[in-house]
């Protein structure tokens, strides 16, 4: 059997670290570029590493690897007693587990899915949704939305890849559109209108029951408890699942970054030149925000580069699933789609003020050591089952 | 593998479609609005800014507004603007400390908010800083909703006052700007969540100068929800009339209910201060200077102060024998003579009563017949049967700083006075003076007892529907003697003075002997007897005899009311 490394893979992920370098650069001292080019090297000596041994192996060790991760998240909750509680600081290196529990996760998911051929009846979506929402909701009181967030997409793509088919997904979760559009009674009725219809036309009774019946619920119990709040609690909902809410700073940064982006114009400033980044109109302008420093130093060109870049990385890695023959390698493969591919989108989206700001790094060129070495091990596995995939 | 190609094709398209939206939403921002940003840019020429929310009325029983909002001009700062020069310069202009302003704006995270750092300059000031405006840099001038009490001083305990947040409260607290006001004391500070509202942000593009030239068409602009309107039960026309009438006493505390169903009418105490004051940002002198002030203005004695409830507090005595079934009204004890000995104490009586029975102690208020009357019913007894009309434990009402008070009990006076306590212990609380502490507030509630046949009202200044009353598990027959006795105070007793023409008015005098100079006068009444709508408990501090003094102000206080209770608009009577 030939093996092949997927250089398609190598290329794009080495360009994207090198922009983050010189971005990183850019926008903070020296000092942390050389901490982030010293994670860069551990990064991909790890991601080589783990290109050499054989997806079976993940397999194999998936259930210990999540629930480490899991007893690594609550030391984390019972421990750190600073707030938010989202990082071990061991000296001057601050880990963040939670990225890792994104890897951990991805893996476990994809060794249960991948042992269940047939993905047809709700019952199925139980144990997935379970195994997701426990780190989910662990990452949730951190409190850290930005990256409880990701595992939403992950667990949806996976599922997908793994042959439960669309709309059974959508059946099995519209309940939670039925709760949000319950606050506009004409939305919800609508909704709520659209989607027996719908189901009418799919024809299958446990669906129409259970997709009647819970969105009905859902859509009737939430504005009953809401009212039973009182209003300084509803307040307190509201600025919790929506930081853009918040006023302090939040709108604020998003306007500077557009600001930032816009005022790069086609070409950009240069490189170093930004004037929105050097006066510090920028916050987090090296991890978060650091996309709106290349929009304003580079400009449009820099940005579309940048974007194609993602899309040939994520379009290699779709590739890859597909032609992947065994079926746990190809789901991991699309795992680590979900959630590079959603976390670049949303990072990109709320620097461009498409989306809500939420604290989430862009893959490969934000700084923080933790995100990155998480990255490249999920992209060291992918190398994996790349070398591998003529195997099976 | 069909299925699996169509699933690709999918994803494929989504991947491509995101970088669509990414790359289109670029081009949106740096080619088409392109030069807009770039002027934004240049000088960064927005300003983001708090909207102050304006904060609820609050209003009496009959719709007056006892608080209310008006304009005011305030100045704020811009931290990444403003340099030293410039900021000595306005805090000459406004008379502040330069490093309060410093300390203040230095806790805005982002350097280029606006805070404020003084508020309701005077026209003198606005004018000097307008004229000046190009030179102090950093600096805006704009105007805000304040706070505004129509009657100053008369209502300050009771609605307290509002001031500009602290350093500790914008860390512990949610939902404040650096620029908000919060309620302190009284109704501001108990209904604060309902009163202050939620202030906003805006976004608003400034000139090279600093100058507003537009607001930004940009979504996220938060607007401010003002507070909402308070409604009360207070009757601040019946207030001022109690202001007038205890115009000429320096310290006194009133508190007017009614007793059906604890709605606050009247909650006064003096001496008071100006709430209105606070507005400004006081100065930490003036702040001391009042908080120091001997005579306690920001002290609310309706509901914090601790008096013996002296002479007022015997019915109560009387109560608890009766409904021990210890005594009948009948019972007499050893002749009044002015004076009692007990061991080598002799205690006295303000007056050589004579042979009294029961309704006569009370109506002409002997205190030997109650030193003895407590000696023979017992501590427990008098404990036990009474501390259920709420003495020593908190009214409930809602309003914050109420004390709880004191009502000695066996335990207490062990532990205070060792094993050898005496009966001279429960002589002193039989005629209400000793340990017994209570609040005029709490005597007011415990009033209602006999007001309302045995049910004790929780007061409250919330105008709601919803009453609450305790039980006191006391026989009727008891507090109907009770009663009888009062209206006898009023129509032949030592409360004479607060006889009305038209109403029957019960109620007790008492005369608090203080160490600290003059008798407090107090006097507890209610009327019209049979079915009492009002109840007045009056403390008249180092003022002299409950009967001489505080008996006609209550009776002029109950016929105020009575007779002007259908009018809204009631002019001062003398």
């Amino acid at each position: 059997m030939q093996k092949k490394t997927n250089f398609g893979i190598i290329v794009a992920v080495t360009v994207l670290s090198l922009i983050g370098l010189l971005m990183v650069f850019s926008t903070a001292d020296l000092y942390t570029l050389i901490k982030q080019t010293v994670w860069l090297v551990i990064a991909m000596i790890t991601a080589i590493v783990l290109s050499r041994i054989p997806p079976r192996f993940w397999s194999n060790i998936a259930p210990a690897l999540y629930i480490g991760a899991i007893i690594l998240l609550l030391i984390l909750l019972l421990t750190q007693s600073s707030y938010p509680k989202r990082w071990f600081k061991i000296g001057t290196v601050a880990i963040q587990p939670s990225e890792f529990t994104k890897f951990a996760t991805v893996v476990f998911l994809a060794s249960y899915l991948a042992a269940r051929k047939k993905m047809k009846r709700f019952s199925d979506l139980l144990v997935p949704l379970v195994i997701i929402a426990m780190p989910a909701i662990l990452i949730f009181l951190e409190p850290d939305l930005g990256s409880a967030q990701i595992f939403f997409p992950i667990l949806l793509l996976m599922l997908y890849w793994a042959g439960m088919p669309a709309t059974k997904i959508f059946i099995f979760f519209s309940p939670l559109v039925s709760a949000a559009a319950s606050f506009i009674i004409y939305v919800w009725v609508a909704y709520f209108i659209g989607l027996t219809v719908f189901l009418y036309f799919h024809k299958q009774l446990n669906d129409f029951i259970y997709g009647t019946v819970s969105n009905f619920l859902a859509g009737l119990v939430m504005p009953l408890v809401w009212n039973l709040l009182k209003p300084y609690q509803q307040e307190r909902i509201i600025t919790f699942f929506s930081p853009w809410v918040d006023p302090r700073g939040m709108a604020w940064q998003t306007i500077q970054s557009k600001i930032a982006i816009g005022s790069g114009g086609i070409i950009g400033k240069g490189f170093l030149s930004g004037t929105q980044k050097k006066l510090e109109f920028l916050p987090l302008r090296h991890t978060d925000f650091v996309f709106s420093c290349l929009g304003e130093e580079f400009g449009l060109i820099g940005i579309i580069l940048t974007t194609l870049v993602f899309a040939y990385l994520f379009y290699e890695l779709l590739l890859l699933t597909r032609t992947t023959k065994n079926r746990f390698s190809s789901i991991i493969v699309a795992g680590v789609l979900a959630w590079l591919g959603y976390q670049t989108f949303v990072n990109m989206g709320m620097t461009l003020g498409l989306l809500p700001v939420t604290g989430v790094p862009l893959p490969f060129i934000s700084y923080g050591g933790s995100s990155l070495l998480a990255c490249y091990m999920a992209i060291g596995v992918c190398l994996a089952v790349s070398r591998s995939k003529f195997k099976y | 593998m069909d299925e699996n190609i169509k699933k690709f094709k999918f994803l494929r398209n989504v991947i491509i479609g995101t970088a669509i939206i990414i790359i289109i939403a670029s081009i949106k921002l740096q080619v088409i609005e392109g030069k807009k940003y770039s002027r934004l840019a240049e000088k960064n020429r927005i300003r983001q800014r708090y909207i102050t929310a304006s904060r609820g009325k609050i209003f009496d029983r009959n719709g007056i507004e006892i608080a209310n909002t008006r304009p005011g001009f305030y100045v704020s700062v811009i931290q990444s603007m403003i340099d030293n020069k410039t900021l000595e310069s306005i805090s000459k202009i406004l008379d502040i400390d330069k490093k309060t302003a410093q300390d203040k704006f230095k806790l805005e995270k982002n350097p280029f908010m606006p805070v404020k750092i003084a508020h309701d300059i005077s026209y003198r000031q606005l004018s000097i800083i307008e004229e000046n405006i190009d030179d102090l840099k950093g600096i805006e001038v704009g105007v805000e909703p304040l706070r505004n009490y129509p009657y100053g001083e008369l209502l300050c305990h009771l609605l307290g006052y509002v001031g500009e947040i602290t350093h500790q409260e914008i860390k512990r607290l949610q939902g404040y700007s650096i620029n908000d006001y919060i309620g302190r004391m009284g109704i501001e500070e108990h209904n604060e969540n309902q009163l202050k509202g939620n202030y906003g942000i805006e976004f608003v593009e400034v000139d090279a100068r600093g100058r507003e030239i537009g607001k930004i068409a940009e979504k996220r602009t938060i607007p401010a929800v003002n507070g909402q309107d308070f409604y009360t039960t207070i009757d601040v026309v019946l207030t001022e009339s109690v202001a007038v009438y205890l115009e000429k006493y320096k310290r006194a505390a009133c508190v007017c209910l009614d007793p059906k169903n604890g709605d606050i009418l009247v909650l006064y105490s003096k001496p008071g201060f100006d709430p209105n004051l606070f507005v400004h940002g006081m100065k930490k002198k003036e702040w001391e200077i009042l908080n120091k002030a001997p005579d306690a203005p920001m002290y609310n004695r309706a509901l914090m102060s601790c008096y013996p409830g002296g002479s007022t507090f015997k019915p109560f005595v009387a109560l608890a024998a009766l409904d021990a079934n210890m005594i009948t009204p009948e019972k007499t004890f050893k002749t009044c003579t002015g004076k009692y000995r007990l061991g080598r104490r002799t205690f006295k009586c303000w007056k050589k009563h004579g042979k009294l029975q029961l309704s006569g102690a009370i109506i002409h208020s002997c205190d030997i017949y109650f030193y003895q009357l407590g000696a023979f019913i017992g501590i427990d007894t008098i404990v036990s049967r009474i501390s259920a009309l709420g003495f020593g434990k908190l009214t409930g009402i809602d309003l914050p700083g109420e004390k709880k008070g004191l009502l000695p009990d066996r335990a207490f006076l062990e532990k205070k006075y060792g094993k050898n306590w005496t009966e001279g212990h429960i002589f002193n609380l039989s005629i209400g003076q000793g340990d017994l502490l209570t609040t005029p507030l709490q005597m007011a509630c415990a009033y209602t007892a006999f007001a309302n046949d045995g049910e004790i009202v929780v007061p409250h200044v919330t105008k709601t529907d919803d009453y609450a009353y305790h039980t006191a598990d006391i026989s009727p027959a008891s507090i109907e003697i009770i009663k009888e006795m009062l209206a006898g105070v009023v129509a032949s007793g030592t409360g004479g003075l607060a006889r009305l023409d038209d109403y029957v008015v019960c109620g007790k005098t008492g005369t608090v002997q203080n160490p600290h100079g003059d008798d407090h006068a107090l006097f507890i009444g209610y009327a019209p007897g049979d079915a009492p709508d009002i109840l007045v408990c009056l403390v008249m501090e180092n003022a002299g005899h409950g009967g001489s003094v505080a008996a006609p102000a209550v009776g002029k206080i109950i016929r105020t009311f009575l007779n002007n209770t259908r009018v809204t608009q009631y002019a001062k009577e003398d």
